[in-house]
């Protein structure tokens, strides 16, 4: 009876938590416009391609934005949620939760909120904005939406949780962005999101169809692009079983791996390793004091 | 300052033979306390006598080797949410939540709590009224360090921890905190276990002092009692007939005196006798620490400890 209490009260302060961050995230001027510059680049380089598909008649400019907003999601799971955990991990965020109770449990409801708020959003700016500047695609009919809906989440289930375990383990803010950005950057290159896949060599298409960028860029192709694009595909199809079937399984070790990560690294806080970071980082003279 | 002698009471703080041992190197080595009720306990020592392996262990965040440990009647190991909202944690490192604002903060971690205090009296009792619509990151040091208090005590916690709470702070910041932490241990009840390596703040706030070196208790008592003891044993200096400088330890200087006066038939120069303050004592255990004599390298592994574990 108590426990049903304790979750229901760290559901709510999770959400409160949630919310409030997002109010500050969207008053914080860097951070915003660091999101916004992602979503212009995209539709710069969109608006630069200007054939169509090779042998099909869909524009460049479409199979560019699609790839983009997969780009998107996946960076907000794999780059953004990583520097956020390790930034609050550093700062002791994550040690007072963890002496608060239900503070744990209330910060990863806070988190998800944050991270599907802030990929869905950056998500349906990149497609409108594309729709009304750069005629970028839109889904049509039921069917599309439908299939832009489950990739969407099973996208984000694919990365959220990995890059939660990813945020766990990195070393501090600083080495973990370099860390992290110069894989996610070969990702986005190889992973046919801008431009076709069948543009690269064949081994490296097998190493790219490993990672879950490649098929969440095929999956928001299917829901963006005329069933006619297709046959620009390596396969010819959208594969879409594939499709779930990959990022399903990155959803999985995902979870497998941010479970006991996290607990792990929320186990490990302690004021004397904070202060102990401290001390290192004010000795690089990369914390303001 | 009242010694408490409720010994029909559990204590707050129930701690036995308690030792840690990271690789071969023992950090603590059997240390023993008892902190009662509304007691405000200070726990003095050097930078790496076990201080903060101690207060760790009895926060919960840390596997201790070996001993009993109770606080509020539970394993800390195991210590559940319950638990939790009973502790309130004051530490000298936080940096968190730099982009919320103050009374923001405070009103969402009273959320987490059955029975919180209201956030508006809670700034007005921290004194920070004025600046309960800033940004976190605009306070000074002392207002953020207030602040900590006030989200250390929230939850209305029966058990307050306080990390070395008033490093870094100018004199008056630091009398206002030592007046709060009066009136949360006098007026509510509240056990305070402080640590700190400042033997005077030790000395103004402290209803009883641990001095922990070497991973052991070396002594434990009122400030008066400690005083005493340390009195007991007077020093008496002076130049012997071939000119060296001697000095001695004794509990009965007067007879020393004497007896040097009579051996001698005459006046001794350069005669002393002195009175060891508390703090001389306690200088003396952690210079005796600090050059090997009272034991291993006990000094030096906390500190590596503390580095991150890759």
């Amino acid at each position: 009876m108590t426990n049903r209490m304790n979750r229901t009260n760290s559901w709510r302060a999770g959400l409160q938590r949630g919310g409030i961050e997002l109010r500050h995230l969207l008053r914080n001027g860097k951070e915003m416009s660091g999101h916004l510059t992602n979503v212009v680049v995209a539709l710069l380089v969109a608006a630069y391609v200007s054939d169509d598909v090779p042998g099909t008649r869909t524009p460049m400019t479409h199979l560019v934005l699609a790839g983009f907003a997969a780009y998107l999601l996946f960076q907000v799971g794999l780059i953004n949620l990583p520097q956020i955990l390790v930034t609050e991990r550093e700062e002791g965020t994550l040690l007072r939760l963890r002496a608060t109770p239900g503070g744990i449990p209330a910060y990863l409801v806070a988190k998800c909120l944050l991270v599907v708020v802030l990929a869905v959003g950056t998500l349906a700016l990149l497609l409108v904005a594309g729709a009304l500047l750069a005629d970028g695609p839109l889904p049509h009919g039921p069917g599309d939406w439908l299939t832009l809906a489950w990739v969407t989440t099973l996208g984000l289930l694919a990365v959220v949780p990995l890059g939660a375990a990813i945020g766990a383990v990195l070393p501090n803010p600083r080495e973990a962005l370099a860390l992290i950005m110069l894989p996610t950057m070969g990702l986005l290159l190889t992973s046919g999101a801008v431009f076709p896949i069948t543009a690269m060599p064949v081994p490296v298409q097998h190493v790219a169809a490993v990672f879950p960028l490649k098929w969440m860029a095929q999956g928001l192709r299917s829901a963006l692009l005329p069933d006619s694009a297709r046959t620009a595909e390596a396969a010819g199809s959208w594969e879409l079983p594939m499709v779930a079937l990959v990022l399903t399984a990155w959803a999985i070790v995902g979870f497998l791996l941010a479970v006991p990560l996290l607990r792990r690294a929320a186990r490990r806080e302690s004021g004397s390793r904070l202060s102990a970071r401290h001390r290192k980082a004010e000795r690089s003279g990369a914390l303001p004091a | 300052m009242t010694t408490f002698g409720r010994t029909d009471v559990q204590p707050v703080i129930q701690v036995r033979d308690l030792t840690m041992t990271y690789g071969d190197v023992d950090v603590l080595r059997g240390v023993d306390l008892d902190i009662h009720r509304g007691e405000v306990f200070a726990l003095l020592g050097p930078n790496g006598a076990g201080k903060t392996t101690t207060v760790e262990i009895l926060e919960g965040f840390r596997q201790r080797s070996g001993g009993k440990v109770s606080v509020l009647g539970a394993d800390p190991e195991r210590g559940g949410d319950a638990w939790r909202g009973r502790i309130g944690l004051v530490l000298q490192s936080w940096r968190d939540h730099r982009r919320w604002r103050v009374a923001e903060l405070l009103t969402h971690f009273a959320t987490y709590y059955p029975d919180p205090r209201d956030p508006a009296e809670l700034l007005t009792l921290v004194g920070l009224t004025d600046q309960a619509g800033r940004q976190v990151d605009r306070l000074s040091g002392g207002q953020r360090r207030r602040l900590d208090v006030a989200l250390g005590i929230v939850g209305r916690p029966e058990l307050l921890f306080l990390d070395e709470p008033t490093t870094g702070f100018d004199p008056q910041a630091r009398h206002e905190f030592h007046v709060l932490v009066e009136r949360l241990a006098r007026d509510e009840g509240v056990t305070v276990l402080l640590t700190t390596h400042d033997l005077a703040e030790a000395e103004r706030l402290a209803d009883r002092i641990a001095m922990l070196v070497g991973g052991r208790i070396r002594d434990c008592g009122t400030p008066a009692e400690l005083a005493r003891r340390a009195a007991a044993q007077a020093e008496v200096r002076w130049t012997a007939d071939d000119g060296t400088p001697r000095r001695e330890r004794t509990e009965d200087p007067s007879r020393l005196v004497w007896e040097l006066h009579r051996d001698a038939a005459g006046p001794i120069a350069d005669l002393e006798v002195r009175r060891p303050t508390l703090e001389d004592t306690y200088l003396h255990m952690v210079h005796r620490e600090a050059d090997g004599t009272g034991g291993d390298d006990g000094t030096d592994r906390d500190a590596d400890e503390e580095a991150p574990a890759a």
